[in-house]
């Protein structure tokens, strides 16, 4: 699901997936392609898109979101903003 | 169910300017959304003032971080962010400096400054973010570049022996002496975060990932491999000792809180405190 909202500057593409528990959202123009946040997953949650950002980088999709445990280790090792994770309920 | 459609720090960044220029997969973002988790707690309860926050960087990658931060800052000379600083906090002792640099802008150029700083326990924080080279100019060697790494400006190997900053400053008058590394986001987080309480001189070293150039000298192009190969040399200490203060690709390097200590600030002593 890609959903496009409003920030107070911009508007943004989001990536954005919930379990029961959490949500991880991708926001997709501020990716580099980097891999940390794959790499540093404890849960394997998640995964590079197939979705072309407008710099030309693959942003990562949470495939496995049933799997996240909500520690935002991806959320603190993105070099560029682009992650962030929400306790839903 | 209401979807938040911005970032936790979004507020604290200058949204026109994200993405950064840093390459993909640099250490820097990492650190300073450490820096500014910590900032924004400290805010929250109350101990920081934002409208007195001001940030200064010189030249490089890291000294750019002021560019990206939605608060005061300056971009001056390389190696001249901490005299920069210096005035502005002798001008007005309200401001909260904090002052972002690599090793060669901090301890390279600017290391007289640093030492001097450190000597009279003025009253800023220090960030200096080691990625073992200039970065921003293509790789040449810096005083943290460890022995025998090619680089563009050491084609045989690095001949020298690099300094331990942790260990000069810890060896004058800081009042707060830590290290920690992008792979330790938490510890940045942390440390920061108790420098943001206290007075005089505190000294953070961060150690940084360079993918792009200094990945490059030692051949660790890939971010996450080399993210990986530095999270394995990183080894916790609780309060270590300054002799324990290593920094080496080798044999490892110790992050931790060095020095904490309650000497009386330069603004302080000014002020009438006891000398
Ligand atoms: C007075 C002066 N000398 C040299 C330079 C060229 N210069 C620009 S950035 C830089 C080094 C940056 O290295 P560092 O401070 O370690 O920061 P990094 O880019 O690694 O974060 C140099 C030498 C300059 N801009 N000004
Ligand atoms: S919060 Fe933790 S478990 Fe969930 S996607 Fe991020 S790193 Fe993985
Ligand atoms: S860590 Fe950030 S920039 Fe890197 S791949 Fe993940 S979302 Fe993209
Ligand atoms: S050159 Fe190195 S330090 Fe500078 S932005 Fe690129 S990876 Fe980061």
């Amino acid at each position: 699901m890609v959903f496009t909202g409003l920030t107070q500057q911009s508007v943004i593409g989001l990536i954005t997936r919930s379990s029961s528990k959490y949500r991880v959202n991708i926001i997709v123009d501020r990716c580099k392609e980097c891999g940390i946040c794959i790499s540093v997953c404890p849960t394997k949650v998640l995964e590079r898109s197939n979705i072309l950002n407008k710099y030309g980088y693959h942003p990562p999709e949470p495939v496995n979101i049933d799997k996240c445990i909500g520690c935002k280790l991806c959320e603190y090792n993105c070099p560029d903003f682009a992650v962030f994770i929400e306790k839903v309920g | 169910m209401a979807i938040t459609y911005t970032h936790p720090l979004d507020k604290h960044l200058r949204l026109e300017r994200i993405p950064t220029l840093y390459c993909p997969g640099c250490g820097l973002g990492i650190g300073l959304g450490a820096m500014l988790r910590a900032l924004d707690k400290r805010i929250s309860e109350g101990v920081i003032d934002p409208r007195k926050v001001f940030w200064v960087g010189g030249i490089g990658c890291t000294a750019r971080m002021v560019f990206y931060v939605n608060y005061d800052a300056a971009h001056v000379i390389h190696g001249r962010s901490i005299p920069f600083a210096i005035g502005a906090v002798l001008a007005n002792p309200e401001l909260k400096a904090i002052v972002v640099g690599g090793d060669g802008d901090i301890a390279g150029i600017g290391g007289n400054h640093l030492v001097h700083a450190a000597r009279r326990n003025i009253d800023m924080i220090v960030v200096m973010f080691t990625n073992f080279v200039y970065a921003m100019t293509g790789g040449q060697v810096a005083p943290t570049t460890p022995r025998k790494v090619k680089t563009t400006t050491t084609p045989y190997g690095n001949p020298e022996y690099p300094m331990n900053a942790v260990k000069l400053v810890g060896s004058l008058n800081a009042n707060y002496v830590a290290r920690a590394s992008v792979t330790t986001p938490h510890y940045i987080e942390q440390f920061f975060y108790k420098a943001l309480g206290m007075s005089g001189f505190r000294f953070i070293e961060v150690v940084s990932t360079c993918p792009e150039v200094y990945g490059r000298h030692i051949g660790l192009r890939d971010p996450v491999e080399m993210y990986n190969e530095l999270k394995k040399r990183v080894k916790y200490k609780h309060k270590p000792s300054l002799e324990e203060a290593e920094i080496d690709w080798e044999k490892g390097i110790v992050i931790g809180e060095f020095i904490e200590r309650n000497n009386p600030s330069f603004i302080e002593i000014l002020r009438g405190g006891q000398a």
